[in-house]
C-alpha cells in the first residue's frame, strides 16, 4: 500500500482557507478516502445518527505527481482528525512561505514508523516541506488503513449517499440562515423543514409554549418545479405548506436543530451556491454546496461537497 | 370558519410595529436575572408594561411607551394583563434580529388561541412569525406601594456602569448589603457584611463624575439582600452601559429601594415619526426595580416615620 503526492498551491489554499475549517467543525474524526482519480473527506458515513458529509476533489485540483497503489483496486482509506491535518498543513505552508522559494514543495505520503516511546510501528500521514536550505517533516497520526471489507462498505455508503432530491431550492443568504438557526436553537431542539416545488423553504419549530416559523419564498428551484396556486397566496405559510404537501408538491421532514446548525458550519468552506432538498421518501435533508470555477459563474465539477442530515421522523412523507 | 371570521371583525387588543428589536431585547434582558422567568404584560393606550418579580421582595418593571413603536393601535377596554415566559419573549424577539437591522416586527395580541403573535412586516420574499403562549394570571402581583419620604425624596444618581461595578465588587462579602446616605458630608456608602466586610463610599464632592445627583436631608441606612441588589444591575447588556447613562436610586418609606435605569430603544441614525431626531429623546425604555429592605436589622434608622 503506497501513497504519495505533492500539493498544488490551489490545493493547499482550498484545504487551508476553506475546507479544513469546515470539516473540522463537522467532527473531530473523518475518513480520508483516496482512489486513482479522487481524494475524499467523509464524515459519519458509517453512523446513522450524525450529519454525513462528503467532500470530493478530483486529484488534479489538490495534487500533482499523485502516486497511489494498493491491492484493493488502488483504494486507500483511513481515519484522520481534520484539526491535526489542518495544523500540519498550516505549518508546512508557513515553512514554504518563509523559505521564500517557489520550488519549496509540500509532499504528503503514507508511512509507517515507530512513534517515540513505542515499540509498535504506527501509520502516519507525513508532510515533508523541502526548501533550498531546510526540510521539515511532520507526522499526522492516522488510523490503521481500512480493510478491504471496510473500504467496500465505505464505497457502498458513499454510493448510497449520492441520490439527489427531486427538488432543490437555493438559499441565497447562508449567513442569514445561520444567524436565524443560532437564535432558533434557544427555542426548541427539533426543526421541521418543508420544501415546495414552488421554491419555498419553510422552517418551523413548535413546542408547547412557542411556535416559530420562517419562510423563504421565490427561491431558485433545480429539478422538479411547479407554479404556486394563485388562490393560496394570502394564506399563512403553515397552511400553504400543508396544502402543497397534500398535492404532493412539497415534502417535509423533521431534523435536529443541532444537526442543522452543524451543517451550516460548512459555510466556512465559502461555497458559491447552496441548495436544500429532501431526498426521495424523506430519507434525509440534503444540503448541496456548489463552487464556481474562479472568475466565472460556471460550476466547478472537480469539487463536490454535500451534507446529509438524518431525519428524526418521516413527517409528511 | 365562523369563529375566525368573527374574530377578524373585532380588532385585536393591540397591534404595534417595532423597528428597534435590538433595543427592546436590551431593555427586556436587563430584567432577566435568571432562567425560566415569568413575566406579566400589561397593555394600555400608553404602552406596554412588562413586570417581573421574585419572592415578594424584588420587582422589575419595563415601561415601553407607545412612542417607542412605529405603529401603536390599541383597541381594548380596561388594561389587559396576561402572563408569559420572559425567556420566550426575549428569545422570540431576538430571532427577528437575525434578519438584519431594518426588520420591522408586528406585535399583536391576542392571536386565535390567546397567544402573543410576532411577525415580520413587509419582509421581501418571505416571512418570520412566532406565536408565544400566554396564560391567565391566577395571582395578583404584589403591589409595590412606593411612597417617597418627605417632600424631598432621598435619592442619588450614579452612572449605571459604576453602580454595576460597585455591586459586583460587593459579591465576596455576600449575604446582605447596607446602603447608607448621609447629608453631612454628603456621601453614599455601600457596606457588605457576610464572610467579611467591604465598604464602598461615593463621596459627593470627590468627583463630579461619581454622583451625578444627590438628595438627602437626613441620614438613612437600610439593609438589602445581596442577590436582589445584584439582580438590579447584573443583566444590563454591555451595549447599554456604553451609553453612559445614569441610574437613579430612591429610598422610600420603610426602606423600599427604587432603582431606575434608562435603555435606548432607538435605531441609531434613523429618524422616527414621534421623536425629534436629535438623540431621539423619546425613544427610551424606562426600567424600574423595587427592592424591599430587610427587616429587623439592628441599625435600622430610628426616625423613619
Amino acid at each position: 500500500m503506497k501513497f504519495k503526492a505533492f500539493f498544488t498551491s490551489d490545493g493547499v489554499n482550498l484545504l487551508d482557507k476553506r475546507f479544513l475549517p469546515a470539516l473540522d467543525k463537522l467532527g473531530r474524526l473523518c475518513h480520508m478516502y483516496l482512489t486513482r482519480d479522487h481524494a475524499m473527506f467523509l464524515h459519519n458515513l458509517f453512523a446513522a445518527d450524525g450529519v454525513q458529509s462528503v467532500a470530493q476533489f478530483k486529484k488534479e485540483i489538490l495534487f500533482r505527481d499523485y502516486r497511489i497503489s494498493s491491492q484493493n483496486d488502488d483504494r486507500i482509506a483511513f481515519a484522520i482528525d481534520p484539526a491535526l491535518l489542518h495544523r500540519a498543513l498550516r505549518s508546512a505552508l508557513t515553512i514554504q512561505l518563509q523559505s521564500g522559494d517557489d520550488t519549496a514543495a509540500i509532499q504528503i505520503k503514507l508511512v509507517k514508523k515507530l512513534p517515540a516511546g513505542s515499540r509498535n510501528p504506527a501509520p502516519f500521514l507525513t508532510f515533508e516541506t523541502k526548501g533550498m536550505r531546510s526540510a521539515v517533516v511532520q507526522d499526522v497520526p492516522i488510523s490503521k488503513p481500512l480493510s478491504r471489507a471496510d473500504v467496500l462498505q465505505l464505497q457502498t455508503a458513499l454510493d448510497a449517499a449520492q441520490d439527489l432530491p427531486q427538488t432543490l431550492v437555493q438559499v441565497p443568504d447562508l449567513a442569514q440562515l445561520q444567524s436565524l438557526v443560532d437564535r432558533l436553537k434557544n427555542v426548541g431542539d427539533v426543526l421541521t423543514v418543508a420544501i415546495t416545488q414552488y421554491g419555498d423553504l419553510h422552517l418551523h419549530v413548535s413546542t408547547s409554549l412557542i411556535t416559530v416559523g420562517s419562510e423563504f419564498r421565490e427561491l431558485r428551484v433545480l429539478g422538479v418545479h411547479a407554479n404556486a396556486p394563485a388562490s393560496e397566496q394570502n394564506l399563512s405559510a403553515l397552511s400553504r405548506t400543508a396544502m402543497a404537501i397534500q398535492r404532493d408538491e412539497a415534502q417535509s421532514v423533521q431534523v435536529s436543530m443541532k444537526h442543522l446548525a452543524k451543517s451550516l458550519q460548512c459555510h466556512s468552506a465559502k461555497p458559491d451556491c447552496v441548495f436544500y432538498g429532501i431526498a426521495p421518501q424523506g430519507a434525509c435533508l440534503t444540503v448541496i454546496f456548489q463552487f464556481f470555477i474562479p472568475g466565472t459563474r460556471l460550476m466547478d465539477k472537480s469539487i463536490s461537497f454535500h451534507c446529509r442530515l438524518p431525519v428524526l421522523d418521516s413527517g409528511s412523507s | 370558519m365562523s369563529s375566525s371570521a368573527a374574530a377578524a371583525d373585532d380588532p385585536p387588543d393591540l397591534i404595534c410595529h417595532l423597528d428597534s428589536i435590538h433595543g427592546m431585547v436590551d431593555a427586556l434582558t436587563s430584567v432577566r436575572w435568571k432562567r425560566h422567568q415569568d413575566a406579566v404584560l400589561e397593555l394600555s393606550e400608553h404602552g406596554i408594561v412588562v413586570i417581573v418579580e421574585e419572592s415578594g421582595c424584588l420587582q422589575a418593571k419595563v415601561y415601553l411607551k407607545r412612542e417607542l413603536f412605529l405603529v401603536y393601535e390599541y383597541a381594548a377596554e380596561g388594561r389587559p394583563r396576561f402572563g408569559m415566559s420572559l425567556d420566550l419573549f426575549v428569545d422570540g424577539l431576538n430571532i427577528f434580529s437575525a434578519l438584519g437591522p431594518a426588520t420591522v416586527v408586528e406585535i399583536r395580541y391576542p392571536g386565535p388561541d390567546m397567544e402573543l403573535i410576532l411577525k415580520t412586516v413587509d419582509f421581501p420574499n418571505g416571512s418570520l412569525y412566532a406565536a408565544i403562549r400566554t396564560r391567565i394570571l391566577d395571582t395578583i402581583s404584589w403591589d409595590y406601594n412606593f411612597e417617597p419620604t418627605g417632600n424631598v425624596p432621598i435619592s442619588f444618581t450614579v452612572k449605571s456602569a459604576l453602580l454595576k461595578e460597585a455591586i459586583e465588587d460587593l459579591e465576596w462579602p455576600g449575604s446582605s448589603i447596607q446602603i447608607v446616605l448621609q447629608p453631612d458630608p454628603p456621601c453614599v456608602t455601600f457596606k457588605g457584611d457576610g464572610h467579611g466586610e467591604l465598604q464602598i463610599d461615593f463621596p459627593y464632592y470627590a468627583s463630579t463624575d461619581l454622583l451625578i445627583a444627590f438628595q438627602c436631608s437626613r441620614q438613612v441606612a437600610y439593609w438589602y439582600k445581596y442577590k436582589f441588589l445584584r439582580a438590579t444591575t447584573s443583566n444590563i447588556p454591555a451595549g447599554v452601559l456604553k451609553d453612559n447613562r445614569g441610574s437613579k436610586l430612591t429610598i422610600g418609606r420603610g426602606g423600599m429601594l427604587k432603582i431606575q435605569h434608562l435603555v435606548s430603544v432607538g435605531r441609531p441614525g434613523v429618524p422616527h415619526p414621534y421623536g425629534d431626531n436629535v438623540g431621539q429623546p423619546s425613544r427610551i425604555a424606562y426600567i424600574e426595580f423595587y427592592v424591599k429592605a430587610e427587616e429587623e436589622q439592628e441599625d435600622a434608622p430610628i426616625n423613619d416615620s
